[in-house]
Formats: structure tokens, sequence, C-alpha cells
């Protein structure tokens, strides 16, 4: 891709939100300069990717970088700060304020919340995902064949964050000669255990991964982390420069030519829209098909997290007669098409919904495609009665938002919506149900002791 | 088929909100989704969508019931034509009068209960019966329970249940012998019915001591519900619908082999120890005779009456299986499917409530 002029780097993204603005309008940044950061996530940094002037004010909810150079990036932390941080964390300290300080620490997440996990905290686990799988999304394999001693020596580094816990690379063959190199590779520096997982959405999801795995909720955070995450790791650790470059993809029925990119967060939509996208009124998504956002008009560059931009269709002509058309050329999860007799092929997607919305008519799709092992339906059913305690119940904590139960349900009812607000209201009602405790603890605190004061007055 | 379209977007206003004809807002809807599939895109993720809807769910299984159809037809005659009419006026009405109160859309659910209940009665039923059936079926079947996807009872095996109940006389003389010649009954009305015995079911005959042969079943040239006769049209278009993945095969599965197995264990039970009174029939021959094979495919594996999981469906369709084997054999009645299918409608929702509760004791401590 060719460098661009102006970054629009987005102050939100998927987790974070940017509130705490480090530089000053006109201020001229090198590439590494914190420029931002989230005071609400362990003031996880938005890194300047390159040499610019900083504009603060031109675009609403951006910081924009002005007159970009690629010079030499900040190539090492200052010694004053090391000083300051050996002091307060100790050595081991250092790796886990370097990770979080040259943007490597974005990379993780937590395996049960999704959310960044505490860079200072120690995991029951580590998960090393190899792969990507939700259509259209950049497979973590393709990097991982050409930066194979990266990887290893990332997983070297990870291992010396732990003290005997394991980590777990996920591989789609155990037994390839690939994955046999790593473990070469690896021998003795790392304990590396791996785990086979079928090629098949939404396995590779870190949730799921954890629950094969038996780690359990109370037993501690896990931390779940893709090739691009110990690649980064290797980058921070090995050669202490920032890391700013994302690999992203440019997938979907929209784009004339799908592919993998490596941009820096902020590099202009609109840039990558006039290379790829041919169709105008196209939908372009920060994500895959079935869990990315549209991504709105008003942001203008690829965010700090964007892990693929995927372009699809607008719905437009209605289809005449459509349900008793052969559909040779539909990929339909029953096998109520001609193209069930057809052997793989690409269908053309596009936003339509595809029917009309209708009763649930228990027709079990949900719950045999659902990788969670819940019952989307019964979910469902309990919503409608306005049961929250029922839902509870039936463990709807345990949706990984994977999307497979509303792509599957023939009466078009949108199950990952309602199953993520109900996980919303119930996170919510226990939130304050907490609060209220604290408060009652905090009165009762306070009348003992107001009732201490008063013995002692008596006394 | 712009010029279509052009019509639908014109007479809508006609239809909506302070149009002249907003009442029958429902039927519009139905029509115009009929023809064209809706505009509607999705908001948010997941952005694209499987193309299975509900209308194509019920168009499979009116395809799979094609077969039969062109059975009844050579059988029966083409008065079968005038019951398929009726049936569908007669229910599409209150069908219609419900979505307009409820304004709601008019669900395709119908159009599979307007197709099936024709096949399922004999084929000479007067046709005010018919409709009477089907209206019953509808609306104390379904509407009452608040439409398509709350529904406890089969809305074709309510009416047909009221029918046999509420005029058994009617019901048991409207049998038909069916047609033997090469041209069929196509090009009759209706096959003439000689006499009131030559009518009689192959189930019926059999009480009496006179049993058919399995080939003549197997072909359908017996007399029998319009549909049901004809065992190999059955089990294609029901072979097709297990392919399709529309009706569940753990259902058919266990109703047909539990059918199978009591049945077998009864006859060798009474060759072995003591004959058992009432019991009569070879296996197979049971199998193939009246509404077994119609309800285990047609009837039995519909997803709103039956149970929902597939533990559940296992259960439910022994249910079904082993109930249509004891009212056979050993009751007054001739048949027991609509009976047993019925029974097992009732019980579908607390074998999901069992599964359910297990399974949701083994979720408690996942994750």
């Amino acid at each position: 891709m060719p460098e661009p002029k102006v970054l629009y780097l987005p102050l939100r993204s998927e987790r974070f939100t940017f509130t705490d603005i480090r530089v000053k309008n006109g201020q001229k940044v090198t590439g590494g300069d914190v420029l931002a950061s989230d005071p609400d996530n362990y003031a996880v940094p938005l890194l300047a990717p390159r040499t610019g002037t900083v504009h603060l004010k031109a675009v609403e909810g951006h910081i924009v970088l002005q007159d970009i150079a690629q010079l030499e990036e900040r190539a090492h932390i200052a010694e004053k700060e090391m000083s300051h941080v050996k002091r307060k964390m100790g050595a081991a300290g250092i790796k886990r304020y370097k990770l979080l300080s040259l943007g490597a620490w974005q990379f993780f997440y937590d395996a049960f919340t999704g959310a960044l996990p505490d860079p200072l905290g120690t995991p029951q686990a580590v998960i090393v995902s190899t792969l990507s799988l939700e259509p259209f999304l950049a497979r973590g394999d393709v990097q991982l064949h050409k930066r194979l001693l990266n990887l290893t020596r990332g997983l070297e580094h990870l291992q010396s964050l732990l003290e005997y816990q394991p980590i777990y690379l996920v591989m789609p063959n155990i037994s390839s000669e690939f994955a046999n190199l790593i473990r070469n590779q690896i021998r003795g520096y790392a304990s590396v255990k791996m785990l086979e997982i079928p090629m098949k959405y939404p396995y590779d999801h870190f949730e799921i991964l954890a629950r094969r795995l038996n780690l359990k909720r109370g037993g501690g955070p896990v931390w779940g982390v893709r090739t691009e995450g110990v690649l980064a790791v290797d980058r921070a650790l090995t050669l202490t420069k920032p890391c700013t470059v994302r690999i992203v993809s440019i997938g979907g029925m929209g784009v004339n030519m799908p592919t993998h990119m490596k941009v820096m967060p902020g590099y202009p939509i609109q840039k990558i829209k006039d290379k790829y996208v041919f169709e105008p009124a196209a939908r372009v998504i920060n994500g895959g098909i079935l869990t990315g956002k549209i991504l709105p008009v008003e942001t203008l560059g690829v965010d700090t997290e964007c892990r693929g931009i995927t372009i699809l269709r607008e719905q437009e002509d209605r289809e005449f007669l459509g349900f008793i058309r052969p559909g040779w050329g539909r990929h339909c999860y029953a096998d109520c098409y001609l193209s069930s007799l057809r052997k793989k092929f690409s269908e053309q997607l596009n936003t339509g919904i595809r029917g009309e919305l209708r009763p649930c008519i228990s027709c079990n799709y949900c719950e045999e495609v659902c990788p969670a092992g819940i019952m989307p339906y019964l979910i469902h059913k309990y919503l409608y009665a306005d049961l929250i305690e029922e839902a509870e119940q039936a463990r709807v904590d345990l949706c990984i938002e994977c999307g497979l139960c509303s792509y599957v349900c023939p009466s078009k009812i949108d199950l990952r919506k309602q199953l993520i607000d109900a996980k919303d209201l119930i996170a919510k009602e226990k939130e304050e149900i907490r609060q209220e405790q604290l408060r009652q603890e905090e009165a009762r605190k306070q009348q003992e002791e107001a009732r201490k004061q008063s013995e002692e007055k008596t006394e | 088929m712009k010029w279509l379209l052009k019509i639908i977007d014109a007479v809508r206003p006609t239809f909506e909100e302070g149009g002249k004809l907003r009442l029958l807002n429902p039927v519009f809807g139905a029509l115009e989704h009929f023809f064209f599939a809706p505009s509607a895109r999705t908001i948010g993720a997941p952005h694209v969508r499987d193309p299975l809807d509900l209308k194509r769910v019920m168009s499979m299984v009116i395809i799979s019931v094609v077969p039969c159809v062109l059975a009844a037809f050579y059988f029966f005659g083409l008065r079968f034509l005038a019951m398929i009419i009726v049936s569908y006026a007669a229910g599409l009405t209150v069908e219609a009068i419900f979505a307009m109160i409820r304004k709601e859309g008019i669900n395709e659910g119908f159009f599979v209960t307007g197709i099936l209940f024709p096949l399922i009665v004999p084929p000479n039923l007067p046709l005010w019966m018919l409709a009477l059936g089907v209206a019953f079926g509808v609306f104390i079947g379904k509407e009452l329970f608040g439409g398509t996807g709350r529904n406890i009872f089969n809305p074709a095996l309510v009416g047909r249940c009221f029918l046999s109940l509420a005029y058994p006389k009617t019901m048991a003389a409207s049998w038909v012998e069916p047609s033997h010649e090469l041209i069929g009954g196509l090009l009759t009305w209706v096959t003439p019915s000689l006499d009131a015995v030559s009518g009689a079911t192959p189930l019926a005959l059999a009480k009496q001591g006179e049993m058919g042969s399995i080939a003549h079943m197997l072909l359908g040239s017996v007399s029998g519900s319009a549909g049901e006769t004809s065992a190999i049209l059955i089990i294609l278009g029901g072979v097709f619908l297990l392919f399709t993945r529309v009706a569940s095969w753990r259902t058919v599965v266990s109703m047909l082999g539990s059918f199978v197995i009591l049945t077998g264990a009864l006859i060798a039970g009474g060759a072995v120890v003591y004959p058992i009174p009432g019991l009569f029939g070879p296996v197979m021959w049971h199998l193939f005779a009246g509404g077994l094979l119609f309800g285990a495919f047609y009837m039995a594996t519909d997803p709103v009456t039956g149970p929902t999981t597939n533990a559940g469906k296992w259960f439910y369709g022994i249910i079904i299986g082993s109930t249509t084997v004891l009212i056979r054999n050993f009751t007054g009645y001739v048949e027991g499917v609509t009976f047993a299918i019925l029974l097992g409608n009732i019980v579908a929702p607390i074998l999901d409530e069992i599964v359910i509760g297990i399974r949701l004791r083994r979720l408690k401590n996942e994750g």
C-alpha cells in the first residue's frame, strides 16, 4: 500500500476509548509516541505510527496526523523511565511495562470476557491461536509460515512472563510437518502444549478454547492472543520497538481483489475504498460478516484493533417467487436448495434478511449450531416472557456472540442481539446489586463507628 | 415481473394505516410477499443470513406431498381437487380473520395444514364436513393458542379427530374403494362406492379377520384416507423431507422403530407363551397399513407441536409408536395414529422440560 500523507486515528475501537489525550495541537511527534491513552483499560496507549504533526480538532473523534514521514521510530524507552519502572515494579515488571507502552498488550484478550487483561496479573494459562476462522478475516497461519522464528521467540518471551502456567498453541493440524518444525524450534525454551481444533468457525474463539481446555472462570484469568500478538511481543521485547502495523484483511463480496495488507492505525479508509471497493452502495464492515460492526461514514481511518474490513453488497432487488426457486447458488444450513447436491462453491452474499420475521417454530437449528452449547431458542422464549432470571439460569452468559444462531434462524429472529441484550441487562443488574451491597456495608460500618464513638463518650 | 411490482407498489397505500382497506393489510402483505421476497436488510451482525425462511420450509413440505396428492387423484378421482380448494378456502378464511384481528401477517404454516388435511380424511367426505373440520382444526388447534409457533396440537389432526368423534357414521361411510382401472380415477369425478363393505379400510377388514395383501398397500390400491394409501409414495416424499432436514429423522426413526419392535415383540410373545387376544397381522403389514407412515413423516415431525430437543424427539417418537400399537390392537378403534400423535403433542412439552432441566443442570458448572 502506498504511504498516506494524512493519518486519521479514531479515538474509539472495539474495546478502547482513548479519552486521555497526551499531545497538544500542532505538536510534532515521532513514530511510537503516545498520542492518547485509555484510562479505563490500564492506560493502554494510542501510539503515533509515523512521524507527523498533530491536529486535535480537525475531525470529530479522531486525532489527525499530518505531514507524515517514515523516519526512525522511537527505538527504545528512555533510561530515566526505565529506572523509574524498575524501582516501582522490579525487573519482571519491565517486560510488562514494555508490552503495554509499546502497543503489544492490546493484542491480548481475556478469554472469558474478551476484555483487555490486567498487564500485571498472572493468568492460569495462555492460549495462542494461530487461526482466525471468521469468514473474510485475516488468517493467522498466513503470517505464521513467513515468520516462524519471530513466533517462537515471542513464545519464549511469553513464557518468561509466566511462572509455571502452560501456554497452549492452537493449530489446525498438530501432526503436520509445520507443527513439528515449531516443536523443534521451541524445544526447551518454552513449555508449549499444542491443541488441535477443526478449521470451522468459531472454534478459534478464546472462550470456546478455554472451555475445551477445561479452564474455569474461577481459576483466574486466561489470556488469549493470536499470531500477530505473539509477533508483537517479539518485536516489543526483542527490538524494543513500537508495534503499530497490523495485518488487515480486505475481503467480502464487494471487493474486486481480496487481499491481506499491512496497514497502520489511522490509514484512510477512503484510500482503501478507492483501491478495492468497486461497488459504491456496498456496506463497509469493520470485522467479519458474522460479528463485525458497520463502519460509520464518520470514521475516516482504520482503528487500532481492526482485524479486517469486509465489503458486502446491500440487498436491492426483490426476488420474484424466491421461495420456490431451485437455489443452485445458495448456501443453506438445511439442505433445502438444490445447491446441497453441489460440491464447494462460493455464494454471492448480500445483506438481505431473506425472509419475513416469524414466531419461533422450534426447529432446533440454533441449538445445533451453537458452539457454546446453550439453547438460544429457549433463552429467546424466556426473554419473550420477560423471565430474566430463567435466562440467566439457562447460562446466557456463556454466549460468545458468534452470530451463528441469527444466521441459521428460518424465522429470521435476531437471536444474537437478544442474547447480547440479555447479557448486558444481567450484568447491569448484578452490578447494581453489588453497588447496593457496598452501600449497605458502608452504612453498617458508619453506624458501628458512630456507636463506638458514642460508647467512648459515655465512658 | 417489474409490472407486477409496480402494481403492488401502487396499491399499497390503500392497505396501509389510513387507507380504505387497511383491515385487509395482512391479506395484502401475504400476497405481496408471496410474489416478491421482502427487501429488508440486516441492521447489524451477523450481516448475512441463511437463505432459508419459513416460506421455503413450508414449500418443501408441500413439494414432498405432491406424490401423495397425485396418487389421490389417480385412485379416488378428480373430486379431490375440490377437497383441496375447499380446505384452503375454509382454513385461509379463519387464518385471515385472525391475522386481521391480531394485525400480524398471515403465516405460511397454514399452507401445509391446508394440503395435509384433505389427505388424511376419507376421499368421499362431504365437502361441508371437510370445511368444518379444517376450520375447527385451525381455530381450536392453532389460533386459540396464539397462531403458528405457539400451538400445542397439530391443527390438521385436531380437525380430523373432531370429525371422527362428531360424525363417526358419515366418516365410516365415506371410504371408497380406489379405482382399479389403468387410467385410474383421472377421468371420473369420484370412484363409485359399490357398497359399504367394499370401501372398508384394510385395518377395518383385518379386525374382521380379512387380511389385505401387502403389495396392494405398498402401491396404494386399497381403501383409506385420500393420501395415505400408497406406502411407497409416502416413503418417497418422507425421505425427501428427511433429506432436506425439514423433518427430524429422530422422530421418524424412533416412532417407526418402536412401532415395529413393540408389534414384533407382542407377536413373538403371543406365539411363544399364549396367544394375546386382539392382536392381528404381521409386523410389515402393520407398518404399511393405515396412517402410520403418513403420520410418522408428516404429522409427528411438525416442529412446533413436537419437542424441540433432540433427546426429547427420541422419546416422543417412542411414545407415539407404542401408543399406536396399543390403540390398534387392544381397543375398539381400528386406527390409532391420530390419537397417538395428539397424545404425543400433549407429552412433548413435558419431555422438553425434562431434557432441558437435565441440560441446564449440566450447564450449571460450565465455564
